[in-house]
């Protein structure tokens, strides 16, 4: 269905919330089925653009599309997994209860979930191996199950396009490498994955393509494309010997 | 229950009312106050409530100077509703507007308006007969017909809002983000719920007076809050809280005479700490129990150690008594709960290592070395060496560990001459490492060279690493070509720092 549309194309995006634009003239289409990183500095817009594709910020001028769709139409099928420092692990809510979450859109407030609504919660945490800690209440999980929980919430949405903010951020190697396989575990599924990402050394070891943003677009494409060293000091006002560094592992020293 | 009522009812028609009262009011506080629980909004609660003292006595005005009514229950609760939304109102966009937070924009509001109320109580007292110490402290005995009808109507209203919007209401408690991207209107859901929390706070200053009703809508929820981890019995247990609550400072305080709104907020507040105390996971006790419970890391990893160094890497538990500093019970329960953890076996009175457990010892053996050249390297004094490498080892992050084994040139042997193990979890077949830290013996494929090395690897060739030379700092390898040609080379520490190999 619908293979030949872009997953997200975003045509011209200004964004404002005073005189400075957060997004000026971004456009760039994500293919199905990618697993894509966000990078640039703090303030750059990255945030931003994770609203706009959830349809939470209004544009100032262009537009965004979720397969040919209007955002604001294709709403449900955009799942968003905030940011760990934003969630509140001491609720009192289990595993099963927020992947539960997931289905609250598909039915009314007056209704009652039905049994598919619990049988795909199940199932989607099932897919992310947490079915067995279905009655745990989600503060007493270590930080990679954490993430699973909301991940499933978000395959559990039946999102096909899934954003994260920072995923990354605050957690232990162990952990980072948890959660990168169970964003490659879901992108196998068919699903598209944006990323918000902080790290620019494993930026290129993590995600398919990069986008590279400050304000403006300022890169998108395959990692070694992006993370070259000319592009990377003009963003982050440094000329930061990592940066050439970052390049010879990115390319494999081909360069 | 309803026999009983009946009979309360019969003999004293006042507890009667008391009791009803008190029990629709618990109720309604203890559920809407979870949400404030989990919304940390208490201070806006309390904002809440201070400030209906305006709307109560713009309430009364009205229906007394343009229908000469006195005392209009409806219109005061109105007012009271009014009141406290135009103060949240005001709360939200003065804190959004100005770069006052928000905890000082609440204080400004809620007194503002509680003193205007003041300020119109004084100047038309002779229209108003509001008892103000009554607003302050509580009236439960003494509630009006109509006064009841409308706290029973305003539970209902409440309860069924709750009951109706549970999912909604949870999923903008935990997450609005959330809540908003599915396109639920949250800015309504806010006001909607603070609507509710306005009119429970109206029938809860009937009881327990302005000051003590922030404790009847915390208290209840909050001792819950410590026992539950799903909202949804977090609201019946806060309920439940609320009754016994109410019920056992209601009846002390008819036993010694005392203001029972002040009563209540005791026992209410008693019942809290009790649970604090003694609740199974999230009280007090509990968390002392566990701490006493858990087996300290320093002597599982010294046991490890200990294991690791004997004779066949068995031993039994007096030989760990006699090698480390602990005592026996220690020893004992921490190899059991290492047993239990699948890291050491029994057979008979030996003790030996499960894979994982050998897995485990060997990471600790490895850092203890790398600590102790680490130490040499800095100078320390031989005689010092095993101690403060002994304290040091529990340092056994990978990525700390790591650093040491890089900054001292990936050294073979400690010390003492001891070998170190090899960084065993990294090197699998598949994993992709530099040259620095293969040791004799590997082989693998070159996936990437940087610029320090320009002629003798390139990627793609097949290496095989030989045994170091010059004092372990030049690594030694065989390059075999693609077209079949084999040479031997020499890099040093950073050369080999370069090359990245896929392993076989």
């Amino acid at each position: 269905m619908n293979n030949d549309l872009p997953a997200i194309e975003v045509k011209n995006l200004t964004v404002s919330y005073g005189p400075v634009p957060a997004l000026l003239d971004v456009s760039l289409a994500i293919e199905p089925g990618q697993l894509v990183g966000i990078i640039g500095p703090n303030g750059s817009g990255k945030s931003t653009l994770i609203k706009s594709l959830l349809g939470f910020v209004k544009p100032d001028f262009g537009e965004v599309l979720l397969f040919g769709e209007d955002a604001e139409k294709a709403k449900g099928r955009v799942a968003y997994v905030p940011q760990r420092g934003s969630v509140d692990w001491d609720f009192p809510v289990t595993v099963r209860e927020v992947a539960l979450m997931g289905r609250y859109g598909k039915r009314p407030w007056w209704r009652d979930l039905s049994n598919e609504d619990r049988e795909i919660a199940d199932y989607a945490l099932e897919q992310v191996r947490m079915a067995d800690y279905r009655n745990r209440q989600i503060g007493q999980l270590s930080g990679g199950q954490q993430q699973r929980v909301f991940m499933a919430r978000a395959i559990a949405q039946g999102g096909d396009v899934l954003l994260l903010d920072e995923p990354f951020a605050g957690v232990d190697a162990a952990t980072e490498k948890a959660i990168l396989d169970v964003l490659e575990s879901t992108r196998e599924t068919g699903r598209t994955l944006v990323v918000v990402h902080h790290d620019l050394a494993t930026a290129s070891e993590y995600f398919d393509s990069l986008v590279l943003l400050k304000q403006r677009l300022f890169a998108y494409g395959a990692p070694e494309q992006v993370l070259h060293p000319e592009l990377l000091s003009e963003v982050y006002e440094g000329t930061l010997r990592i940066f050439a560094n970052l390049h010879n592992r990115s390319t494999g020293g081909q360069d | 229950m309803y026999e009983w009522l009946v009979e309360v009812h019969t003999a004293s028609p006042h507890l009667f009312k008391a009791l009803i009262t008190g029990l629709l009011v618990t109720t309604v506080c203890s559920v809407i106050g979870c949400f404030i629980v989990l919304k940390r909004t208490s201070f806006l609660a309390d904002a809440l409530a201070h400030s209906m003292l305006a709307g109560v006595v713009v309430g009364y005005l009205f229906m007394k100077l343009a229908f000469g009514k006195e005392a209009h229950a409806p219109a005061m609760l109105i007012g009271s509703i009014v009141s406290g939304i135009i103060t949240v109102a005001m709360i939200g966009f003065v804190s959004r507007f100005s770069r006052v937070k928000e905890d000082a924009v609440i204080g400004i509001m809620y007194t503002g308006i509680f003193a205007f109320g003041g300020v119109l109580v004084s100047l038309f007292s002779q229209y108003v007969h509001i008892d103000l110490l009554h607003f302050i402290v509580g009236q439960l005995i003494g509630v009006s017909d109509q006064d009841l009808w409308m706290m029973a109507i305003v539970s209902v209203v409440v309860l069924s809002f709750i009951v109706l919007m549970f999912r909604s209401l949870q999923l903008l408690t935990f997450d609005r983000v959330m809540a908003a991207s599915l396109g639920m209107n949250v800015i309504l859901l806010d006001y909607m719920l603070t609507t509710c929390t306005a009119m429970v706070v109206v029938t809860g200053v009937q009881v327990v007076g302005v000051i003590q009703v922030v404790g009847l809508l915390i208290a209840p929820a909050a001792t819950a809050y410590l026992l539950c981890d799903r909202l949804k019995h977090m609201l019946w247990v806060s309920a439940m809280f609320g009754w016994t609550g109410f019920l056992a400072g209601y009846f002390l305080s008819e036993a010694y005479n005392v203001a029972p709104g002040a009563m209540i907020v005791v026992t209410l507040t008693a019942q809290f700490l009790l649970v604090f105390l003694v609740a199974p996971r999230y009280g007090l006790l509990a968390d002392f129990q566990r701490r006493l419970k858990a087996i300290p890391q320093q002597v599982v990893e010294d046991i490890l150690g200990v294991i690791l160094r004997a004779q066949g890497e068995q031993c039994e538990i007096r030989d760990l008594v006699e090698h480390t500093e602990y005592k026996l019970e220690p020893i004992r329960k921490a190899v059991y709960s290492m047993v239990k953890k699948e890291w050491l076996c029994f057979e008979g009175d030996v003790i030996s290592f499960t894979a994982e457990g050998r897995k485990h010892a060997r990471r600790l053996l490895r850092a203890h070395r790398l600590w102790e050249t680490y130490l040499q390297h800095l100078g320390v004094a031989e005689e010092e060496l095993h101690e403060r490498a002994h304290v040091l080892e529990h340092l056994h992050d990978e990525q700390a560990v790591d650093y040491l084994d890089d900054k001292l040139g990936h050294p073979l042997t400690d010390p003492h001459g001891a070998a170190i193990p090899e960084d065993f979890e990294h090197l699998v077949s598949g994993e992709v490492m530099t040259l620095a830290i293969l040791r004799e013996g590997h082989t693998g494929e070159v996936v990437s060279v940087g610029h320090l090395i320009v002629d003798p690897v390139s990627v793609g060739d097949r290496v095989s690493v030989g045994a170091r030379e010059n004092d372990s700092e030049i690594w030694v390898v065989t390059v075999e070509k693609p077209d079949g040609q084999f040479a031997k080379h020499r890099f040093n520490h950073e050369e080999a720092d370069d090359i990245s190999i896929r392993l076989d």
